[in-house]
């Protein structure tokens, strides 16, 4: 009797209880979801960058500066460093929570362009992106078939970075950079080495880089990649890899452990930013960076071997680029920040040389009476050898993010003795076919 | 001397209310009733946790396996062709060779270790409690980013263990986490380290040993070791079973460590690339999320199959009083 009389009301309770005890972490899950803040009129974009700390500071400069112009906008920012940058990106985006404004970089244009995870600028380039005053040279860098998924930030060229103060304390005089060859850097570095103090060293190792990498290939009339694949020739590679191994053995570089730790430290912990090296590979929009590492003035120097290629191996990169999400609910909206980010002259005037020398011309003129002295270098030394350059690549196929981890893993091989230049090159380019297959 | 923890096992607690006196017939089933609902309510996000993100991935990923899934297009039907390619992959064969030895050297060495220490703590040092949390600490830091980027510091070529090497007397030491011959191990030391956890578990198991068992060997003149050999080490044993299943679960899935020692390579040439970092590395750096599945899946068969023998061999082994 008791029993049917209560039955109702504990059912009912239990009910009850177990709804909200489903509905309460499904309010709470959509609670995480995207807010488009539409409530009070606004438009939020995410808005995603890698970098150093100075860029984060001074990209969120720009985000104030756009907010107080647009007040209706909001921008959210998200970023992190390198290395982190393409792991969230790679899952934000699957998880269909692309931001919707986002830095891109060479490699990886064709990943997310190609998967449809990229908004065609084409049409938008015609009307609120306005690409009068970009440069014509790297403009289109950002194209596949015709349509632009990505627009250049700025130009950039890989350089040999150089600190006089690492030649002078070797007593080694700074090599003639019109003229010399992969020959000379071997020596140059085994000097430095043999005249500095123990624990400095000519040179870092350069298997890392996979822009070094690109440079020497350009030399002979190759390149890294092909639009489809592979473009390298083992022979090249094979040579590549040869100067490296002359280097360690020489002593020109550090040794094998030093080698992958001072790769692993990025600019910072660098054997030219420590003081602890005399020469490295880096990109011209790093130098300000290096020499504040370092703390005193550094040099740039013509990649060895140009003068006696058959090709230019140097040549103009878009240092980075901006694309928009192709999920975005407010294409329109992002694309006048992608204007904003280019085009504006107070935005330039903050941004000044840190995505590349900018891409927009007039922009570049203006900044560069305001560039501290170690960007005017790297602002003097891209004008120098613009006549001089190649072209930028074509954007590398899919899985090219992946080939440049591949390449640090066998050098690493190399470094250590594990495989030979000749095996290197066998495995590299067995292991690149696969990733970008 | 030591007080026991009888009564206070969670495992026996928790058995007894399972069995409640008899009631009368009428009260008890009314009252089941309430308890199951109540039980079930209570019980409700947790299963519903389970189901959406625990089993309902799994499923998915046996799913993805079989698809060419590239985490940002629609994934398409591929058959075996995933598993296939794992044969022809000298990198799944090197993260297989690091993994079996990372799991099979650490956790010996950490639960002989944690079986040591338990048995110094147990003699009923004063100050317990103090030196229970201190070592149980590192358990709670091991797998932390934190403790692993400190790792890379102490462990690099110019860090403090060669400093004091240095001061020593050796000239160039090698940089320990920058050389692939001895870059896992300092990832072993480091798993070694966080015993915290099985020595508390150890020390318990201790606790449980009745005193008059000791009594009664020493009084037949039994020595120390004896002692240890004869009791401990027996009454010891389904408490060192679960530590050892438990770990070598867990160590399977090693990945914090070798992500930030390496700078998420696995490298110097491959010397740490635990399992689960190439699974990730194909997942989300190469978009191969198909691949990364079947890893996902091989890697499920391994641990499932070696618990399997666990507690197959524990037959043999593991000595259960009652």
């Amino acid at each position: 009797m008791a029993r049917l009389r209560n039955a109702p009301r504990h059912r009912h309770g239990v009910k009850v209880a177990l709804l909200s005890a489903l509905v309460v972490p499904m309010s709470l899950l959509g609670a995480c979801g995207n807010d488009d803040g539409g409530s009070d009129g606004k438009v939020t974009l995410r808005f995603s960058w890698w970098g150093s700390d100075t860029r984060h500071a001074m990209t969120q400069k720009l985000i104030d500066l756009y907010q107080s112009k647009n007040p209706n906008v909001k921008i959210q920012p998200e970023y992190t460093d390198w290395n982190g940058y393409w792991d969230r990106m790679a899952t934000s985006v699957a998880g269909g929570n692309a931001p919707d404004v986002m830095q891109q970089e060479t490699k990886y244009v064709r990943e997310y362009a190609d998967r449809g995870a990229l908004l065609d600028l084409t049409s938008q380039l015609q009307r609120t992106i306005k690409a009068a005053d970009l440069d014509p040279l790297v403009k289109d860098a950002g194209a596949i078939d015709g349509k632009t998924y990505a627009i250049p930030t700025g130009v950039n060229a890989l350089a040999l970075v150089a600190s006089p103060s690492g030649f002078e304390a070797a007593k080694v005089g700074l090599p003639d950079d019109s003229s010399w060859t992969w020959d000379d850097y071997v020596k140059v570095a085994t000097d430095v080495t043999k005249g500095s103090p123990k624990g400095s060293y000519g040179t870092q190792n350069m298997g890392y880089s996979d822009a070094s990498l690109e440079v020497f290939a350009r030399q002979r009339g190759e390149s890294t990649f092909t639009g489809t694949g592979m473009g390298v020739s083992k022979q090249t590679l094979v040579d590549w890899w040869t100067i490296s191994e002359k280097l360690r053995k020489e002593g020109g570089e550090p040794p094998a452990s030093l080698s992958v730790e001072t790769q692993a430290s990025g600019l910072d912990g660098s054997l030219i930013g420590t003081g602890k090296g005399a020469m490295g590979f880096w990109w011209t929009n790093e130098l300000p960076a290096i020499s504040e590492a370092l703390g005193k003035e550094v040099k740039l120097l013509r990649v060895p071997g140009e003068a006696a290629a058959s090709t230019p191996g140097m040549f103009l990169k878009p240092a980075m680029f901006w694309s928009i999400s192709s999920k975005t609910k407010h294409p329109e909206e992002a694309a006048k920040f992608v204007d904003f980010l280019l085009n504006d002259p107070a935005a330039a005037e903050i941004i000044l040389s840190d995505r590349g020398l900018p891409v927009n011309l007039t922009a570049r003129k203006a900044i560069v009476s305001k560039l501290t002295p170690a960007d005017q270098l790297s602002a003097q030394f891209m004008d120098s050898v613009r006549e001089k350059v190649a072209p930028p690549p074509a954007l590398p196929p899919k899985g090219a993010g992946e080939v440049q981890k591949i390449l640090q893993q066998i050098n690493e091989q190399v470094l250590f003795a594990k495989l030979t230049p000749e095996q290197a090159a066998d495995e590299f380019l067995k292991q690149a076919a696969a990733a970008i297959g | 001397m030591a007080p026991t923890l009888e009564g206070e096992r969670p495992g026996m607690a928790a058995v007894d209310e399972g069995d409640p006196p008899r009631r009368g017939r009428r009260q008890r089933s009314r009252s089941d009733i309430v308890e199951r609902r109540a039980a079930h309510l209570f019980l409700a996000p947790w299963f519903l946790g389970l189901a959406l993100i625990t089993i309902g991935p799994i499923l998915a990923s046996a799913y993805l396996s079989f698809t060419d899934y590239s985490l940002l297009e629609a994934p398409n039907w591929i058959g075996w062709e995933n598993y296939d390619r794992l044969l022809d992959d000298p990198r799944f064969f090197q993260s297989l060779k690091v993994t079996f030895i990372y799991v099979g050297v650490s956790v010996p060495l950490q639960l002989a270790f944690a079986l040591a220490l338990a048995l110094v703590l147990d003699r009923g040092i004063r100050g317990l409690a103090f030196y229970r949390s201190a070592y149980y600490l590192p358990s709670l830091l091991g797998s932390s980013v934190a403790i692993a980027i400190l790792w890379r510091q102490i462990f690099g070529t110019e860090g403090l263990i060669n400093r004091v090497l240095q001061a020593l007397g050796w000239d160039s030491p090698p940089g320990w986490v920058s050389t692939p011959e001895y870059s896992l191990w300092t990832l072993i030391l480091l798993h070694v380290w966080t015993f915290g956890s099985p020595m508390i578990i150890f020390l318990a198991g201790l606790r449980q040993i009745p005193r008059m068992y000791y009594e009664a060997a020493e009084v037949d003149g039994a020595g120390r070791l004896r002692r240890f050999f004869s009791i401990t080490i027996p009454l010891l044993t389904p408490i060192i079973f679960f530590n050892f299943v438990y770990q070598v679960i867990h160590s399977f899935q090693s990945f914090t460590q070798a992500f930030i020692v390496s700078s998420g390579t696995g490298g110097p040439a491959d010397s740490t690339l635990f399992y689960t970092l190439y699974l990730y590395r194909k997942g989300f750096g190469d978009f191969d999320m198909g691949y990364a599945s079947a890893l996902a899946w091989v890697l499920l068969t391994i641990v499932a199959g070696l618990t399997a023998v666990n507690f197959v061999a524990a037959k043999w082994w593991v000595f259960y009083e009652d």
